[in-house]
């Protein structure tokens, strides 16, 4: 095809004003050039390691603080966010080089029925994980004495409005704005005064270990995992990354971006261990707590204003995770029923787009508010769902990006190939290990050695 | 549409950034062998029976 007879779209004219910047400020030498370069290729990786610090994600980093302390929890998650580097980078690798979504690529690649398996995989995975950013919403705002369905339907109004920009560039500035608020979890932490020299040694040595493998033990070490390594970053990032409309000089930028993401993520994942750490400390049960019951215990610690940020956070934590949770579905949906699917779209272009992002947001919304739920064990059982639907998932990813015919020279090295088979062994492990403590708790006693 | 945008769009985006182009141009099938086949099929029994053992715990605690 010669680029005379192509039809250009809206989505093109508006891509191709990004791809301007980029080029002229490329263009130019020095030191402030270089940082408007930055600012302007980074986005997809912060956007989905922030957008991963989710409400439930917040709420197992807290359970843990409060059931365990400052202990091995601490460099665990560290590593959670290691493996998380190592998965999303290739998904930057593949969207730069392919400048197709992921589910586009596993459809075109191994057909129809592969690629409608992974996407009703992504749908159901996303539609359990939205009920539990609902649940977080409602909960944070329910601290401030917000009515649940005033809570939900806000959230509801905050969504629909992001996306009334049609434009991908101010929808992800407006998100990147918005989830750079997960930090506030930081001053929560330093007002519990954490003991700097324990929280020095167990980053050092792992320790104190968790006393003997139980199953709420493996629940949240399952939890903690799910909540930085899940299948629909995969989907995300690398959609952002082609709508975005990053290409292969941008490799760099997008990888910085993706580790820069992780570093920001982790240290709020750590301020939320360590914020409620005194509740450990002073031996105070939270198996059934709520976030909102998270802030109110944490009160005497470390007063109201303290606890109003605590759940300013777990609310902020739901809110941007119902954005981009919905777009990665809606990103999915257009490019397995290959309608046109990107956030440059005006709604009459992208209806199919739009209405799969809001319908699925608002039945997520509605169960929220069914009296009676079981909302805390849902929210840690949606973060094992993520832990076992990976592997599958990483299959594809590991596939695809080694797949010369799509990837050229992009395709991974040896070592990303090593690192990324690593994660999938702690995957399958950590499921397989929780498969033992539900099926046959006392066979956990026997591989504690007691 | 004007002359200039049609300018930007042809020198910023790469052949196959275009809407139209992706459009009609897919990536090929690839033919998967039997061990990917074996494992394609491993990986998604492994995740029916775990969701079957996460259902199992959701109805012996609510029990």
């Amino acid at each position: 095809m010669t680029r005379s007879n192509v039809v250009i779209t809206h989505e093109d004219i508006d891509r191709a004003h990004d791809r301007e910047r980029v080029s002229e400020t490329r263009a130019r030498r020095g030191f402030r050039p270089r940082l408007r370069l930055f600012w302007l290729l980074i986005g997809p990786g912060i956007l989905v390691m922030l957008g991963e610090n989710d409400g439930p994600s917040m709420l197992s980093y807290a359970a843990t603080g409060a059931r365990f302390g400052i202990g091995f929890f601490l460099p665990f998650v560290v590593l959670t966010f290691l493996m998380a580097c190592v998965v999303q980078e290739m998904t930057v690798r593949l969207g730069a080089a392919t400048h197709r979504g992921h589910a586009e690529l596993i459809f075109d690649r191994f057909g129809p029925f592969w690629g409608w398996f992974s996407m009703i995989d992504l749908m159901v995975g996303n539609f359990l994980t939205l009920v539990t950013e609902f649940i977080a919403i409602r909960a944070g705002l329910g601290f401030f004495g917000v009515r649940p369905a005033v809570a939900v339907l806000s959230a509801l109004l905050v969504l629909s409005v992001a996306l009334m920009t049609h434009r991908y560039w101010t929808w992800e500035r407006i998100i990147l704005g918005a989830a750079m608020f997960n930090l506030v979890f930081v001053p929560v932490a330093l007002l519990t005064h954490p003991h700097w020299g324990a929280v020095g040694r167990a980053l050092v040595t792992w320790r104190p270990l968790p006393s003997g493998p139980s199953q709420e033990t493996v629940l949240i070490l399952l939890a903690d995992i799910g909540a930085t390594v899940t299948p629909w970053m995969l989907f995300f990032q690398q959609s952002a990354i082609a709508d975005k409309g990053l290409t292969t000089r941008d490799i760099r930028f997008g990888r910085v971006d993706t580790v820069l993401g992780a570093a920001l993520a982790t240290v709020a994942a750590l301020a939320t261990m360590l914020a409620t750490a005194p509740l450990f400390i002073h031996h105070m049960s939270t198996a059934n707590f709520e976030a909102a019951e998270f802030a109110q215990a944490l009160q005497p610690f470390i007063g109201h204003w303290g606890a109003a940020l605590f759940a300013l956070g777990i609310f902020e934590a739901g809110m941007v995770a119902v954005i981009t949770i919905s777009t990665s579905s809606a990103y999915a949906f257009g490019e397995v029923a290959r309608r046109p699917h990107s956030l440059n779209l005006p709604f009459r272009q992208g209806k199919a787009f739009y209405l799969v992002l809001l319908v699925e947001a608002t039945a997520a919304a509605g169960l929220v508010l069914i009296p009676g739920i079981p909302l805390v064990y849902i929210v840690l059982l949606v973060n094992v769902i993520a832990v076992l639907a990976m592997p599958p998932a990483l299959l594809f990813l590991y596939m695809l990006v080694n797949d010369r015919e799509i990837m050229g020279a992009l395709v991974s090295p040896i070592w990303a190939n090593v690192l990324a088979l690593g994660v999938v062994i702690v995957l399958i492990g950590a499921g397989l290990l929780f498969g033992v403590s539900v099926i046959a708790p006392n066979a956990l006693a026997i591989i504690g050695g007691r | 549409m004007s002359r200039e945008e049609l300018t930007t769009v042809m020198t910023e985006l790469e052949p196959d950034q275009l809407i139209s182009t992706k459009e009609h141009h897919h990536c090929p099938r690839r033919r998967l062998t039997r061990t990917e086949m074996l494992l394609f099929w491993a990986l998604r029994i492994y995740l029916v029976f775990m969701v079957g053992v996460v259902v199992y715990q959701i109805w012996t605690s609510v029990r």
